[in-house]
């Protein structure tokens, strides 16, 4: 049922029970028989509908309205037709309606403040007390006649009277001891939720304390007059039943305001939230919400964990006993969470109305830890970049020293040599093969500094070329696209870092490598049969790959199952 | 002269040896790395190592550390393919030690180095 509708239902049903008691008090003013009890029983229908209807309006009340309006016509109609004894129908509606009165009771102070029965205790007991009401009047429905009892109301029996006599007062005997049990644990069930009221929330329980008073009240009345054996009620029973009837809906309204009021330091929190950092934003919405042990769990997007403002993640599924938590924003994809006493989920309302207000205040906060942290994140990365650019200087310089340039040197010997006229054809010989030597291994130091297939050919001839002199079989699919040059470059040299860990560590038999455009990222997919068990350490190649993949502004994820081969898979953006 | 080359470029060290040779210096053993190199020493007993600074499994420059402190210590020439400014003024050189380039290896130089000229 949408709210409008409930709010519409509550409306209709206080306009038809204010009806029937102007229709019932003119016609007690014209038979003259109007007393006491119907003043103040009239002052209670004005009152009820006066605060049901208010309830009804607040947005996010319709269900208590509606819930109070229900109350309010079935006690209407309780007074009402008992008070209208000699008709047959009155008499066939009176019943039902006296045997519901007790659960419609039960109901609109249970279902306070929310208007919904929460627990599966509360419902049942609601339904059990319908049950036995109805069982408690079936018996006098059906076999109910007028003079068996002197003083007893109404003056006819229903149109359901079957003239049988069978005995309904064991019945009802039966159903009175029923109605006790579940007055105790009525009682035990409010008495229950004071108990666990959450903290600086009295004014709003009083409905619930003035319930237990009243119920404990009048069962202690009752079992006074059934234990004294009185046969008629005290009138002191029904002015029990009347104060309550009055202070009751009055209590639950103050209730409902005092609950508003306690929105009010929201208010506040609002402005206090305007340029406030994480911490400011806990101290308020723990003052706001009367929780001095309130913290916040910030949601990081990315990582997909919740963290502490300091940025240490949180595990929200190992939560200390007496903590709750309370997501704020769209649920899978929160902005943050409340930990609170357990004890304000009660107050369900008034933590998603602190969220509500926090909630610009908490984008702000989360913004702020995510860049904090990818801060730290860009700086051990660009350190780590320097690191690897030094060791890939040192390398440099060694495979310098090592290669090319031993070859010269042997050569400037042979020089000597033959300067000397100790020359020979093998002399000769050895002096051309240091030179070549010597010329090919500058070439691959300069390809391994910069490749020259990848700026005059692209990426495409590149990877294959790579494919080529890999130490083991590569199926390359590639595109024939020319990409900006740090696009190019980071592929080319993670498909190259990549196939030579594939050489020194994956024992694979063969490899893939392909390239693919899609949605402006440039894919890179590399596999192979191999070991798997490939993991990113820090000061590692992969590593070093991961890093400048994510200079290029990509990603890199690697997924190396043991026995199953890796597959590094890349995206970069690359315009146009 | 009895000498003993060390290098773990075999052309190098090959070519190094021959030079010598021709230049009348006896080549006694060659040695590609530090473990052979201290071996060789023990065994032939050289007056002259030729010595790479870099070596596969320790420095060069240890060895001659560890030379200069036995008996009858050789003379070690140390070769690198780096110069000497690279090393810097202030590096600490194993004593009675020469150090020579090895673009600067010329039987020549050698004998000047080792006082023979």
């Amino acid at each position: 049922m949408t709210e409008r509708r409930v709010k519409i239902t509550a409306f209709g049903l206080l306009a038809v029970a204010f009806g029937l008691w102007v229709m019932d008090v003119v016609r007690q003013e014209q038979q003259g028989i109007a007393d006491l009890g119907l003043t103040f029983f009239s002052v209670t229908v004005v009152v009820v509908v006066v605060v049901a209807g208010a309830v009804t309006r607040q947005s996010g009340r319709e269900w208590m309205g509606l819930v109070m309006a229900v109350w309010l016509l079935v006690s209407v109609l309780d007074e009402l037709v008992f008070e209208w004894p000699d008709s047959r129908t009155a008499t066939t509606v009176w019943m039902p309606v006296h045997g519901l009165a007790p659960a419609a009771y039960a109901l609109m102070v249970l279902a306070y403040p929310s208007g919904r029965l929460r627990t599966t205790s509360e419902r049942v007991l609601v339904a059990l007390a319908a049950v036995v009401g109805l069982v408690w009047m079936g018996g006098p429905l059906l076999a109910y006649r007028p003079g068996a009892c002197t003083e007893c109301v109404p003056h006819v029996s229903s149109w359901l009277y079957t003239g049988t006599t069978s005995n309904y007062l064991t019945v009802g005997k039966a159903s009175w001891i029923a109605s006790a049990v579940l007055g105790v644990w009525f009682v035990a069930l409010l008495l229950r939720r004071l108990h666990a009221a959450p903290p600086g929330a009295r004014v709003t329980l009083l409905p619930l304390g003035l319930a237990v008073f009243f119920a404990s009240a009048e069962f202690v009345a009752q079992r006074v007059v059934w234990l004294g054996g009185w046969r008629s009620p005290l009138g002191a029973l029904d002015w029990i039943d009347r104060a309550n009837a009055l202070l009751l809906p009055l209590a639950i309204f103050i209730g409902l305001a005092a609950i508003r009021r306690r929105r009010g330091p929201l208010g506040d929190l609002v402005v206090e939230l305007g340029d406030a950092g994480p911490g400011e934003v806990r101290r308020a919405l723990a003052r706001a919400l009367g929780d001095p042990t309130l913290e916040l769990a910030l949601w990081l997007p990315d990582r997909r964990v919740f963290v502490d403002e300091a940025g240490e993640p949180i595990d929200t599924d190992d939560l200390p006993a007496g903590r709750a938590l309370t997501s704020i924003g769209p649920s899978g994809e929160p902005l943050a969470a409340l930990i609170h006493d357990e004890r304000l989920l009660g107050q369900r309302p008034l933590l998603e109305a602190a969220g509500s207000a926090g909630r610009l205040a908490l984008e702000n906060a989360r913004l702020q830890a995510e860049l904090r942290a990818q801060l730290a994140e860009l700086r051990e990365s660009r350190a780590r970049i320097v690191r690897a650019g030094d060791a890939e200087r040192r390398r440099l310089e060694r495979d310098l020293h090592d290669g090319a340039q031993q070859h010269l040197l042997a050569l400037g010997l042979v020089l000597q040599l033959l300067r000397d006229g100790n020359g020979d054809d093998e002399l000769h010989a050895e002096a051309e093969a240091e030179l070549q030597t010597a010329l090919r291994e500058l070439r691959n130091l300069a390809r391994g500094i910069h490749p020259t297939i990848l700026s005059e050919q692209g990426l495409g001839p590149a990877v294959r070329s790579l494919g080529d002199r890999a130490s083991v079989p590569v199926r390359v699919h590639t595109v024939d696209e020319r990409y900006a040059p740090p696009v190019e470059a980071a592929a080319y040299f993670v498909v190259a870092e990549a196939l030579a860990n594939i050489a020194k560590h994956a024992e694979a038999r063969s490899a893939a490598v392909s390239l693919a455009r899609q949605n402006g990222r440039l894919l890179v997919d590399i596999s192979d049969d191999g070991r798997g068990g490939a993991v990113a350490h820090p000061g590692g190649g992969l590593q070093g790959l991961v890093d400048r993949v994510a200079a290029a502004g990509g990603t890199l994820t690697i997924a190396s199952e043991p026995g199953l081969g890796t597959t590094i898979h890349v995206e970069v953006p690359c315009e146009s | 002269m009895r000498v003993l080359v060390v290098d773990d470029h075999l052309s190098f060290r090959r070519l190094a040896s021959r030079l010598l040779s021709e230049a009348g210096f006896a080549v006694v053993g060659e040695a590609a790395d530090a473990d052979g190199a201290l071996r060789e020493v023990v065994r032939l007993r050289p007056d002259v190592v030729l010595l790479d600074v870099v070596l596969p499994d320790r420095s060069g420059l240890e060895v001659a550390w560890e030379l200069s402190l036995t008996e009858e210590a050789p003379r070690v020439v140390l070769i690198s393919s780096r110069g000497r400014s690279d090393f810097g003024d202030s590096f600490e050189w194993p004593p009675r030690c020469s150090f020579l380039p090895k673009h600067e290896l010329t039987t020549a130089r050698l004998q000047d180095e080792l006082g023979l000229a």
